[in-house]
């Protein structure tokens, strides 16, 4: 099949089978790009030069259905007022743009979206301080419109380790199981992105319902804490979770792990933070770079982990969660929300079948959801809120 | 008691109301150009009258501090009820209320950082509550929603007062605040509503306020603050507990010159049944409603219990049952019928009503507000 063929193929499946994708940072570049004046940056039409993301290209990337993250900085005095403001943001982005996004809190609904040709849209609050401690915050933000928690971001919360972080509780603490349990009941689902594998493996145990990754890839393939180990995604067929494949290249490709270790060595070695992006510390960045070329992933990098996944975990529970605009770098042919069209070629390429491929770009996401409604709704009728404390729990 | 739907049908008062929502913008005081029909009997006992009267006209209850009571007792069950709380259904039911207002106040030392969050638990709180008591108890949003809740022989619960903190100085925070069901916010406690009166960010807050529908509550607010908000909202404004300070000299009572620009603004002064505030005994109680429906008028004055809150109650009046004594209070007093109904449920109405107006204007005129406290206060 030639690639022309297979992308016009991509193209005609994604018009019945639109991608759903797990993660996309847009509120947060709203917020620290314009401090959320939206018209600053209208999405009705192309913002290529400041953003990955705008309805055009979702439009052209075959997307329907999107997980907003409500994503803070953990290191915020207080993350949840915060959180409260990013949640803000989705919802004014859904009352300027209501031909295109629709609000979506349950599987029918995304459906529905499908049905009328609207992209759905949902939030995922990414890190477990964004509930402070507290189930009854969790509650606020599930009345919110709130449908996944990454229970941890880069650095660990009190009851969960992070992937990034050192190991301290060493997997979820009691709390961490709560917290787990009391997602379960609202029907939130538990996202294990950016989580120690200590903690994947206890929040399999501990939950009830199918689990998300909403952006991870295979730790076989590449082995960045990021990535999900084997002995996890085999795990997901009895769980009933899904898999979504991240594109950010610094995770996805070997070379550009290790490049990213010996640029932050670097600055490092330069007397910078690795995350430092003042002037100075930009000179000294770029300097490297001009020594070292920055090795590019593509498409079919992206391709070398759905098809370990799916040997791991099986064709029903992977999914897609491309990071846009939370990262700085993305493969080539998968610049920005544009580019789904390209994966799927390259998938269609190595043989996916179309029944495959409906599953992977939507069927998978919009099961998952719609079993954790159904695990909800049998926990409400006989499990009243938690309002355990971690005083109470972890001591 | 009689279950308030049996007595829908001896309220045309009442009924004639509802048909008035169409009319919506058209009508700038609904209550004003519907005449009033008596549903007591003039000759009866005055406390007959008052029985009467709330089963027609309920008290819609400005103040309750129940949410924070139910902090450290969570296993309380509201049909029961005990005598360690105020507030129970059968007592709200026997007192004739037919709405209140849970305040999500917090302790003065958690009104800084963890404000937002401790608020998020407050609503929740509140929300489980009432979800777990559907056969006395419902949320109401709005004027229409309290109304369908009292057809439904329920009493309407609406979300506030809770205290400027609860903001962190944020409008994406009122508006997520909001969309949880947030109706009320007191504007004291925070930098751009202190002492010193409202900032212009505080101005800002207003507007987005007045948008959403959120009513402002200045009891406690600095007397600037008080006469900028009768100026800057476009919605009547509350006093969700503010008595009469030419009776009794407290700081949250209200000088005799702010219930007369209270009554030129319209808005609403909700008077406690506080021992503190209003004085030790029932007639204690009616002096300071007379007081204020003379000066600020009989469609500016109304009922706040602050049962819960923590506080001393006149002796009469220890629960939300005392109620139909204070009525006949007034009715032996002289005060007509009309302005008995107004003072128990039609004022606050007006008020909700006034916000549900006001913010349908104004989101067709403004969009949310991106305006940040750096920016207009700086």
């Amino acid at each position: 099949m030639s690639a022309v063929s297979s992308l016009a193929e991509a193209r005609e499946l994604l018009r019945d089978f639109p991608v759903v994708d797990g993660h996309n940072d847009l509120p947060w570049a709203l917020r620290e790009q314009v401090r959320y004046d939206l018209a600053a940056r209208d999405i009705a039409g192309p913002q290529n030069t400041h953003l990955h993301t705008d309805i055009p290209r979702l439009r052209e990337g075959g997307v329907g259905a999107q997980f907003w993250s409500v994503y803070v900085r953990a290191d915020l005095p207080d993350p949840v007022p915060a959180t409260l403001e990013q949640i803000d943001c989705v919802r004014q982005l859904l009352d300027r743009y209501p031909a295109d996004l629709a609000p979506a809190l349950t599987a029918a609904d995304m459906e529905a979206a499908r049905a009328e040709g609207r992209i759905a849209s949902l939030m995922g609050a990414e890190g477990g301080h964004s509930i402070a401690d507290s189930l009854g915050t969790l509650r606020g933000l599930y009345a919110l419109g709130v449908r996944y928690m990454t229970l941890t971001h880069n650095d660990n919360v009190a009851w969960a380790d992070s992937a990034t972080d050192e190991p301290r509780v060493g997997g979820l603490s009691a709390f961490g199981r709560e917290v787990v349990a009391e997602m379960n009941r609202l029907g939130m689902l538990v996202d294990l992105s950016h989580v120690a594998a200590t903690t994947m493996r206890d929040a399999l145990d501990a939950s009830a319902a199918p689990v998300i990754f909403s952006h991870s890839s295979a730790r076989a393939v590449c082995d960045h804490p990021r990535n999900i180990p084997d002995d996890v995604l085999e795990r997901l067929p009895a769980n009933g979770g899904v898999a979504m494949v991240t594109f950010v290249p610094k995770f996805v490709l070997q070379a550009a792990v290790d490049w990213t270790a010996a640029a932050d060595e670097n600055m490092r070695a330069h007397g910078f933070h690795h995350l430092d992006t003042t002037a100075e510390a930009m000179k000294v960045h770029r300097a490297f770079e001009e020594r070292n070329p920055r090795p590019v992933a593509t498409a079919a990098t992206v391709a070398d982990h759905l098809d370990h996944m799916r040997e791991a975990a099986g064709i029903d529970h992977l999914g897609i969660g491309g990071d846009y605009d939370g990262t700085a770098f993305t493969p080539d042919g998968l610049n920005d929300v544009s580019g789904y069209p390209n994966l799927i070629a390259e998938l269609l390429h190595r043989g996916w079948s179309r029944t495959d491929l409906a599953k992977l770009t939507w069927q998978n996401a919009v099961r998952v959801l719609g079993a954790a409604e159904d695990v909800a709704r049998d926990l409400r009728a006989t499990r009243a809120p938690s309002n355990a404390t971690i005083g109470q729990l972890d001591g | 008691m009689a279950d308030l739907q049996d007595d829908l049908h001896a309220s045309p008062g009442v009924d004639g109301l509802e048909g008035l929502d169409d009319l919506g913008e058209l009508v700038e005081d609904p209550f004003a150009a519907t005449p009033y029909t008596p549903v007591t009997d003039p000759g009866a006992a005055p406390l007959e009258r008052a029985r009467a009267l709330l089963a027609a006209h309920p008290v819609a209850d400005g103040y309750c501090g129940l949410p924070w009571a139910l902090r450290r007792l969570p296993w309380y069950d509201l049909e029961l009820g005990e005598s360690d709380l105020d507030t129970d259904v059968p007592r709200l039911r026997e007192g004739g209320v037919g709405a209140v207002f849970w305040a999500l106040h917090l302790p003065e030392g958690l009104a800084g950082d963890r404000a937002v969050g401790a608020t998020l638990e407050q609503l929740d709180l509140v929300r489980t509550v009432v979800a777990a008591h559907s056969e006395g108890l419902r949320l109401a949003h709005t004027a229409g929603e309290v109304a369908d809740v009292r057809h439904r022989g329920r009493v309407a619960v609406l979300l506030g007062p809770a205290g400027a903190a609860a903001l962190g100085d944020c409008l994406g925070i009122l508006r997520s605040l909001h969309a949880l069901g947030l109706r009320v916010l007191t504007l004291s406690g925070a930098s751009w509503a202190s002492e010193a009166g409202l900032t212009r960010f505080g101005e800002e807050v207003i507007r987005e306020m007045n948008r959403l529908g959120v009513i402002a509550d200045l009891s406690g607010a600095s007397e600037q603050t008080v006469r900028r908000a009768f100026a800057a909202s476009r919605a009547p404004v509350l006093f969700t507990r503010s008595a009469a300070r030419a009776l009794r000299p407290h700081p949250a009572n209200l000088p005799d010159d702010l219930l007369a620009g209270l009554g030129a603004a319209k808005g609403l002064c909700l008077v406690p049944l506080t021992a503190e505030q209003t004085g030790p005994s029932l007639r204690d109680v009616a002096d300071h409603l007379d007081h204020v429906r003379a000066l600020a008028g009989p469609e500016c004055v109304g009922l706040s219990g602050t049962y819960d809150a923590g506080t001393a109650h006149p002796r009469e009046l220890p629960d939300a049952t005392g109620y139909p004594h204070l009525i006949a209070e007034l009715l032996r007093r002289g005060w007509p019928e009309s302005d008995v109904a107004l003072l128990t449920w039609g004022n606050v109405q007006r008020v909700l009503r006034g916000a549900d107006f006001t913010a349908r204007a104004a989101q067709r005129r403004r969009e949310p507000s991106t305006a940040r406290i750096a920016e207009l206060d700086g």
